[in-house]
């Protein structure tokens, strides 16, 4: 066993307790800001787990795109809805996350077993590494044209339609009637259906 | 070097040794020329919408026609293409199967914009980015019919969806708006990454490819747990974007919080691209699980047919009756997906077309009565009759045939679909599917006769209030068109079903991929 | 039994990770009551995809690696949805203070 090995396996394991451990706090802390900061834990140590993968490419992308971007909208997010809540009690609740505990656990067991009765066609041809990012371009560029001019497509209309649900300007009127409007739906609430809701 | 490389990753791709021509010939970016329309125009409309809000509602009607009708004339120019030819090196096949459901997709789209404007002007929504958006949907619905690459499923599917999360909330002032797009999100991302779990189970199968042929030869020659799994991954997707009982629970809300039109379009185009799915998945690639799959189906249709038909009596608001009753629909469609021969492949495409006009015809007419009374409850349509004749006749018209009553467009559907299932012994199914057509006239007649029957006098309050007809308003005469035309079809097209018919049956014998499924 | 420590990680291991992360994430996404917690879920279900896709990618598709891009273009994707689910989540706050999934219950289910 050489030292580079040994050195990869420790890593991995740092890493997989990293990732298990936060995705676990990620899910279980009662406080959001925390899990906030863990899912960035997660997300780096994916990243770690990239570069053992030998893709240096995609480790930065992982970096660069959900640590510095989604997970800094998630923390805005937080700040921007973080009011005080007083969660009311759901009966059960207890017994509704033990059974769902048990559903998660046996699909785990499922896919734990997947993974190592099915004879995947190991050894595989030897990896690229450090040519990784120019075969990711030629990829690009010839037989995955199509969906990555379509993933264009696909940011063009999130970053339209997020800024349109999330902006606060109102057409006070109707551009042709002239009449006054609400941006909601054309079908009025009649009887409110819960009553905590009436007084809007 | 790396030209090599590529090339030779190119050739591999093919699969076909067609590999000696220039980049250009390789790609035959011709097949995706209608989708080109689509996005021509969607990028104008965005254009347009920059020069202001009136600028926006005179011009971008004009355009959206003018890409969806030019996107259906290429589609046509299309339809059986001698010497099919995989396009973008494997990523996109424009089959007749494609086509045919691109079509569908297209022409919801087109119907649902005559039906948006003016209820996006009356809820004070910018029209610009609202056509913009459903393009965008139609973009990612249609790429999704021809798609033939685990990559541009994910790509062309989440397009689809997330241009169906921003049109759900797109009332923004409307708590059930959003609540309804939060929700749709929420499952439809979860649906995803289970997705994704599958694809990629089936990408380490491969051992490295992500083509549905290199799937569909992988497949044949394993049969271990991992393949159940992927199986049911990939399935509980195709069943939440076709919304099978008892992946629906989306359905009901999201229809009910969404604006009207953009209903009308989840409930015809995203469930046609869902199909054109199932169909390129199912049978293109788990053909050595047919056993398995086709009982999961069965299951799923019994459900969607019994649940959806039953649930539909007791709905009160006419949105939510027909989010049930399409849930019905859609376990009609199985039947003849579960068949798998030539007839019941023929009759889903028949009875998807037929959809397509009856749906968004009583999608027309229950758009028009809201933009007139405010109001989607059935009770409030009582003695409608003596005040608006037109949307009374138009909407028992698209009920009627939506049950399946002889002379309509809907009639002919069924039948075939039914008489596909007799003919390959599913019985069970068959019989599901006649008892549940006779509970859904139950409640399309309730409907009518709510309309039609009552006395002056026991008229709902909001009909005795009904305002003057007027069509003078922009954007009127647009839904008056759409709603004439699709009960038009739907009444007239029974009788002149013969042409449906050799079209369906085409659209199945020019897609290599079914014809080798048929045998 | 003896029990030897692998000089190479297999392939299984990785696999294993990912499988731990995906049920992770459904767990929360059922269970949790703050939206933004079940939008964090759902990455954490998108990463472990990832995960599977890039470790597949190494050791079975070492030449043309396909996984890395199938994981980028997940990465695109994933960002978008998590821009868009932000938006709705917010007009969804204007409109109803909360985020507490219980009380999304406006829309019968």
């Amino acid at each position: 066993m050489t030292i580079a090995s040994i050195t990869q396996l420790i890593c991995f394991v740092a890493l997989s307790a990293t990732l298990v451990l936060g995705a676990l706090g990620v899910v279980l802390l009662p406080n959001i800001v925390y899990s906030a900061f863990l899912l960035g834990g997660v997300f780096l140590s994916v990243a770690g787990l990239y570069l053992l993968l030998n893709a240096s490419f995609v480790a930065a992308a992982q970096v660069l795109v959900y640590v510095g971007a989604v997970n800094v909208l998630i923390l805005f997010a937080i700040m921007l809805v973080n009011k005080k809540e007083n969660l009311a009690a759901i009966p059960g609740l207890g017994l509704r996350r033990l059974l769902s505990g048990a559903v998660c656990g046996g699909l785990f067991l499922l896919l734990i077993r997947v993974a190592f009765t099915t004879p995947w066609a190991l050894p595989g041809p030897e990896a690229v590494g450090e040519e990784a990012t120019i075969r990711i371009g030629e990829h690009l560029f010839s037989d995955y044209l199509l969906p990555f001019e379509l993933a264009s497509v696909l940011l063009l209309m999130s970053m339209i339609g997020a800024i349109v649900l999330a902006r606060r300007d109102v057409l006070s009127s109707d551009v042709i009637t002239g009449e006054a409007v609400d941006q909601g739906l054309i079908e009025k609430e009649r009887t409110p259906l819960l009553l905590e809701n009436s007084p809007r | 070097m790396f030209l090599l490389g590529a090339l030779s990753s190119v050739a591999d791709a093919i699969g076909s040794g067609a590999g000696t021509g220039g980049l250009n010939l390789q790609l035959n970016a011709g097949a995706i020329a209608p989708e080109a329309a689509v996005l021509i125009a969607l990028l104008t409309c965005l254009l347009v919408d920059l020069a202001g809000e009136k600028a926006a509602s005179r011009w971008v009607p004009p355009i959206c026609y003018a890409g969806l009708g030019s996107a259906l004339v290429l589609l046509a120019l299309q339809w059986n293409t001698p010497d099919l030819q995989p396009a973008f090196v494997g990523s996109f096949l424009a089959d007749n199967l494609a086509i045919a459901f691109r079509a569908v997709v297209a022409a919801s789209t087109l119907i649902s914009l005559l039906l948006s404007w003016r209820y996006v002007e009356q809820s004070g929504t910018p029209v610009g980015e609202y056509a913009g958006i459903l393009l965008a949907a139609t973009l990612g619905a249609m790429f999704l019919c021809g798609a033939t690459d685990l990559v541009t499923i994910f790509v062309s599917l989440e397009t689809l969806s997330v241009s169906s999360y921003l049109l759900a909330g797109y009332m923004k002032r409307d708590a059930r708006s959003s609540e309804a797009a939060l929700k749709y999100l929420l499952v439809g991302s979860a649906a995803a990454a289970v997705f994704l779990y599958g694809a990629s189970l089936l990408y380490g199968l491969t051992g490295g490819a992500t083509g549905l042929d290199a799937v569909a030869l992988a497949l044949r020659t394993s049969a271990s747990p991992v393949t159940a799994l992927a199986l049911v991954f990939v399935l509980a997707t195709v069943a939440f974007k076709i919304a099978a009982v008892p992946f629906h629970q989306w359905t009901p809300d999201v229809y009910e919080g969404s604006p009207t039109p953009v209903v009308a379009f989840l409930s015809v185009g995203s469930k046609a691209a869902g199909f054109a799915l199932a169909l390129r998945i199912l049978v293109g690639c788990f053909e050595s699980f047919d056993a398995q799959w086709k009982l999961l189906f069965t299951v799923l249709a019994v459900l969607s047919m019994v649940l959806g038909n039953v649930v539909a009596l007791a709905q009160t608001s006419m949105k939510r009756m027909l989010a049930y009753s399409s849930i019905g629909q859609a376990g009609f469609v199985m039947i003849g997906l579960v068949c798998g021969t030539e007839d019941g492949f023929a009759a889903m495409v028949l009875y998807m077309a037929a959809y397509l006009f009856m749906n968004l015809g009583a999608f027309a007419c229950i758009i028009l009565f809201s933009l007139r009374t405010g109001s989607d409850r059935i009770a409030d349509y009582a003695g409608l009759y003596q005040k608006d004749p037109l949307i009374t006749l138009g909407l028992s018209l698209c009920l009627l045939s939506l049950g399946g009553i002889p002379p309509m467009l809907g009639f002919f559907g069924k039948i075939y679909l039914f008489f596909a299932g007799w003919a390959d012994h599913q019985y069970l199914l068959v019989v599901v599917g006649l008892v549940t057509s006779v509970v859904s006239i139950y409640y399309y007649i309730s409907v009518i006769k709510m309309m039609v029957v009552k006395e002056p006098q026991e008229a709902s309050d909001v009909v005795k209030a009904y305002p003057a007809i007027n069509w003078s308003v922009a954007g009127l005469p647009a839904l008056r068109t759409a709603l004439v035309g699709c009960v038009i079809v739907t009444a007239v097209g029974g009788i002149l079903s013969n042409p449906l018919f050799t079209w369906a049956s085409q659209a199945v014998t020019g897609t290599p991929m079914l014809v080798q499924a048929i045998g | 039994m003896e029990f030897t420590i692998p000089t190479t990680i297999p392939l299984q291991a990785y696999l294993a990770l990912a499988a731990v992360l995906f049920c992770t994430g459904v767990w929360g996404l059922i269970n949790s009551r703050n939206a933004v917690r079940v939008l964090m879920s759902i990455e954490l279900m998108l990463n472990a995809v990832n995960i599977n896709l890039m470790a597949f990618s190494n050791y079975l598709d070492g030449q043309l690696i396909r996984g890395q891009v199938f994981a980028i273009f997940v990465i695109t994707v994933a960002a978008a949805e998590a821009a868009v689910g932000l938006a709705i989540l917010l007009s969804l706050y204007r409109n109803r203070e909360t985020v507490d999934m219980e009380r999304f219950n406006l829309l019968r289910w």
